[in-house]
């Protein structure tokens, strides 16, 4: 047996990653651990800096901007001080970090909120570790009681939407938990299935076993509204429960997110405080969930004290928008998500999302509050959309 | 400096017992259908006695008479527009003296018969019929009562239109923007202290939401034309609610460049570039239509864009601190960070790009291929290019044509005009010194048509 040379003291030179597969390896025990294991600040800071180093030595584009802001693996002994990479930075670029020549598993598509914006694309190299992310998280705040429940998923199915990383999601915790007689109730273009899913939810209340509703706010608004057309009520099985998504960002054109809630209560007979939102993105492999399923299991807290909570291999900060310092406790300001599971590409992302941190976790404030940049000068999207308005006419 | 300013100037007894709300720091009147149409027809009546006893010429003294006394430092008028601005417009208070001096700049009586000789040949025709070449006679006739809706991103604008219509002889109801209401309403002011009698044919009145999307209804149907300032989105909404006969005079979005041809990239000349540039992206935070959100540089000078951006740069710094921007809004800083840092990554991955950037989110300059012109994100944040030659600017500009307005130019020498038709060709309705981008002169062909016979309706007397 041959001995190991003595390891110096780390970070100062710590051993080179001997692979991608056996970092993501060692990450998936630690997801396996669930997220009911906290994980303290030394300890996250020692996976924090495994990812960095891994990161800066196997993403090029990731390296020179670090190196730009004086940060190497010598120089940052704080998770804080991995530089954040701008989630817009998804549109322009290819941010891989998988070791040479090793093909991405899957890339993922932002969806973009209008028809001319740019959409990013999230290269992900190590599907397994997505799924071994997400399913934990999903399972202790959509499904605490150990049921396993049919889901009716108001998304493309993944066959459908290759490309669409809440697709996938779902699929993942289908396969993981759901029982029989789910399904996808939405088309490849998001259009509803209204037929199928209307025979779906007879069923379960024909049965009395309850269901899991997986949508977009936005698909859900669009079948709300249907069901108040044709003067449709349901009351779904107790156990049932929704798990929606994607709302906060102001997508859902005009309907608040207390009618879309009444909307559930009244149209699906699911209580308030069985409609969990998830807040995730497409750039990030890990979700955040409000943890009303999971913690206030019979009380029925009001929306507006509701917070989103990550898993213990997420950190959040909430930083200040002009100098991206970190803001005290309780101020408002951008989110800024330190990912363990996003090893295969960027694992320090500054979002566009506004936040408060509180307790244990922070309150979602939605998308750039204060909105537009003002100016007679232009709308950039007005722009952008008039051109290419001409550009279609021309062809 | 808590007290709100009082958004509105009316004439007397039009407005009695409305209720008065408060918005960002501007009291306004809550104006109903039935006050609006009072109103309308209170301006509508005062027209002929108000405006039309005098002369055009005679028009242009009085308002300029009003408009003049924001030049003078020690008038309690310009004093207030100081003091007001910088909270109403979200400006500093030194830009603020700035965009008052250039706005007011235009208001004398000089400055407004100076408007009246460019557009109009015979004035007079505004108060006459006036024979023409080929022995017609024909008279201008100003709409009865104009309606003008102000954008609100540059204070200044809504005044200006407002002394258009009253010069023109129209009464004239001005809605300004919430960020642009100071200046009007002061204007007005002054005017029914100057000229009492004109002032009867005026009212500048903020409203928002609510019932006053009621006012704003009547006063779209009942207008004899509108002038519009705004957004695309603003415009189309305006348009979709007044009756098909009212001429509508719109100025929508714009986007203005700036184009630096080889010959100003001498050493000698760079530096008075910069500082021109770096003027016109600053002031009004770059919120205006002629504010630049690229600049064009020509290769093959003893200087080139990397040089430019540099002083661009530095003089854009230096302003930061003279001429100081106010505090971003979250939004704004968070997409510039998006901006610079995505930019850090790209120049990491091996592109060909610069970034010069200022503290927090203050000012930003991207040097990066020409491949496409992009709007900027704005708050003095401005994209630098290189291009083999001016004569390729328009065709990049071309997909931006239908938005763009002003090209502040150096360094063209003789070919200037070759350049400037083309650029006219894709769009462009302004070429000018890049030192004079800011302020365009009065009688500018105010996108693309002259700003006062936009106003008018022609009557030929024949035979």
């Amino acid at each position: 047996m041959v001995l190991a040379p003595a390891m110096p003291p780390f970070p100062e030179a710590a051993p080179a990653e001997p692979s991608f597969d056996r970092l993501v390896a060692d990450l998936d025990s630690l997801f396996q651990q669930g997220v009911g294991e906290e994980l303290d600040e030394s300890a996250f800071n020692g996976w924090a800096l495994r990812v960095f180093r891994w990161q800066f030595e196997h993403n090029t584009a990731f390296r020179g901007y670090c190196l730009g802001r004086g940060a190497t693996p010598a120089t940052v002994t704080s998770w804080e001080d991995v530089p954040a990479v701008p989630t817009g930075a998804f549109k322009r670029l290819r941010l891989l970090s998988a070791g040479e020549g090793r093909e991405p598993d899957a890339v993922f598509h932002t969806s973009g909120t209008s028809r001319t914006e740019q959409r990013g694309e999230h290269f992900v190299a190590s599907l397994r570790l997505y799924r071994s992310a997400l399913l934990p998280a999903f399972r202790i705040h959509l499904l605490p009681d150990g049921a396993l429940l049919p889901v009716l998923a108001l998304v493309p199915s993944p066959q459908d939407a290759p490309r669409s990383s809440l697709s996938y999601m779902i699929g993942t915790v289908s396969e993981a938990f759901g029982a029989e007689g789910g399904g996808w109730f939405a088309a490849a273009d998001g259009a509803l299935k209204t037929e199928g899913l209307l025979r779906a939810i007879e069923e379960a209340v024909d049965t009395g076993a309850p269901v899991l509703i997986a949508a977009t706010a936005f698909a859900l608004a669009h079948w709300l509204d249907g069901l108040t057309r044709d003067g449709l009520r349901f009351a779904l099985p107790e156990g049932s429960r929704v798990m929606e998504t994607g709302g906060f960002k102001g997508r859902v054109r005009g309907v608040s997110r207390d009618d879309l809630y009444h909307g559930i209560v009244t149209r699906l007979g699911i209580p308030m405080n069985r409609v969990v939102n998830e807040y995730g993105m497409t750039e990030m492999l890990s979700q955040f969930y409000e943890p009303v399923l999971h913690r206030f299991q019979d009380s029925d807290t009001g929306l507006g004290d509701r917070l989103h909570v990550g898993p213990p291999w997420v950190r959040t900060r909430v930083l200040d928008p002009e100098s991206l310092e970190r803001v005290p406790d309780g101020e408002p300001g951008i989110l800024c998500h330190h990912d363990l599971a996003n090893l295969g590409s960027v694992a320090c992302l500054l979002t566009e999302d506004m936040g408060v941190a509180v307790a244990d976790g922070f309150r979602l404030l939605g998308r750039f509050p204060g909105a537009e940049p003002r100016g007679c000068s232009l709308a950039i999207e007005e722009l952008l959309d008039a051109a290419q308005a001409r550009g279609a006419k021309a062809r | 400096m808590n007290e709100p300013f009082d958004g509105w100037a009316v004439p007397l007894g039009s407005l009695a017992d409305l209720a008065l709300v408060e918005d960002r720091g501007i009291r306004y009147p809550v104006l109903d259908a039935g006050a609006a149409r009072d109103l309308l027809t209170a301006l509508r009546a005062a027209r002929e006695d108000a405006l039309l006893q005098d002369t055009v010429h005679e028009r242009a003294r009085l308002l300029g008479r009003a408009g003049a006394r924001f030049l003078d430092p020690a008038d309690p008028l310009r004093q207030e527009a100081e003091e007001r601005l910088p909270a109403t417009a979200d400006i500093s208070p030194e830009m603020a003296r700035l965009v008052i001096d250039g706005m007011a700049r235009d208001w004398t009586g000089e400055r407004l018969e100076g408007l009246l000789a460019a557009e109009l040949p015979q004035p007079e025709a505004l108060d006459r019929f006036v024979l023409q070449p080929g022995g017609r006679r024909a008279r201008a006739f100003a709409p009865a009562l104009s309606l003008h809706v102000g954008a609100g991103t540059v204070p200044g604008v809504s005044a200006t239109s407002m002394l258009r219509g009253l010069l023109m002889g129209s009464a004239t109801l001005v809605k300004p923007g919430v960020g642009d209401v100071v200046l009007p309403v002061l204007l007005a002011r002054a005017l029914a202290e100057e000229a009492p009698r004109l002032a009867r044919a005026v009212a500048v009145l903020y409203w928002s939401g609510g019932s006053g999307e009621r006012a704003e209804s009547v006063a779209l149907e009942t207008s004899d034309l509108v002038v519009a300032y705004g957004g695309d989105a603003t415009v189309r909404s305006l348009r979709e609610r007044m009756p098909v006969t009212t001429p509508l005079v719109a100025y929508h979005h714009r986007l203005s460049v700036a184009l630096v041809g080889r010959s100003a990239l001498s050493q000698e000349r760079l530096p008075g570039v910069a500082v021109a540039l770096a003027r016109a992206v600053a002031l009004f935070d770059q919120r205006g239509c002629v504010s630049p959100h690229a600049v064009l540089v020509e290769q093959g000078g003893a200087a080139g864009a990397i040089e430019l951006a540099e002083a661009l740069a530095r003089e854009l710094e230096g302003l930061h601190r003279v001429l100081p921007p106010t505090r971003p809004a979250p939004s704004h800083a968070s997409t510039v960070h998006q901006l610079r840092r995505t930019c850090e990554l790209r120049r990491a991955a091996g592109e060909e790009i610069e970034l010069h950037a200022g503290p927090g989110a203050s000012w930003t300059v991207v040097l990066e291929p020409a491949a496409k012109i992009e709007p900027s994100c704005l708050g003095r944040t401005v994209h630098v290019h290189s291009v083999a030659d001016a004569l390729v600017a328009p065709d990049l500009l071309e997909p931006v044509g239908r938005h763009l307005q002003t090209v502040g130019v150096a360094g063209l020498g003789e070919r200037i005009e070759e350049v400037a038709a083309a650029l006219g060709k894709v769009g462009a309705v302004r070429i000018c010194p890049l030192g004079e981008v800011p302020f365009p002169p009065p009688s500018w062909h105010h996108d693309g048509r002259g700003p006062l016979s936009v106003l008018l309706r022609w009557v030929d007397l024949e035979g």
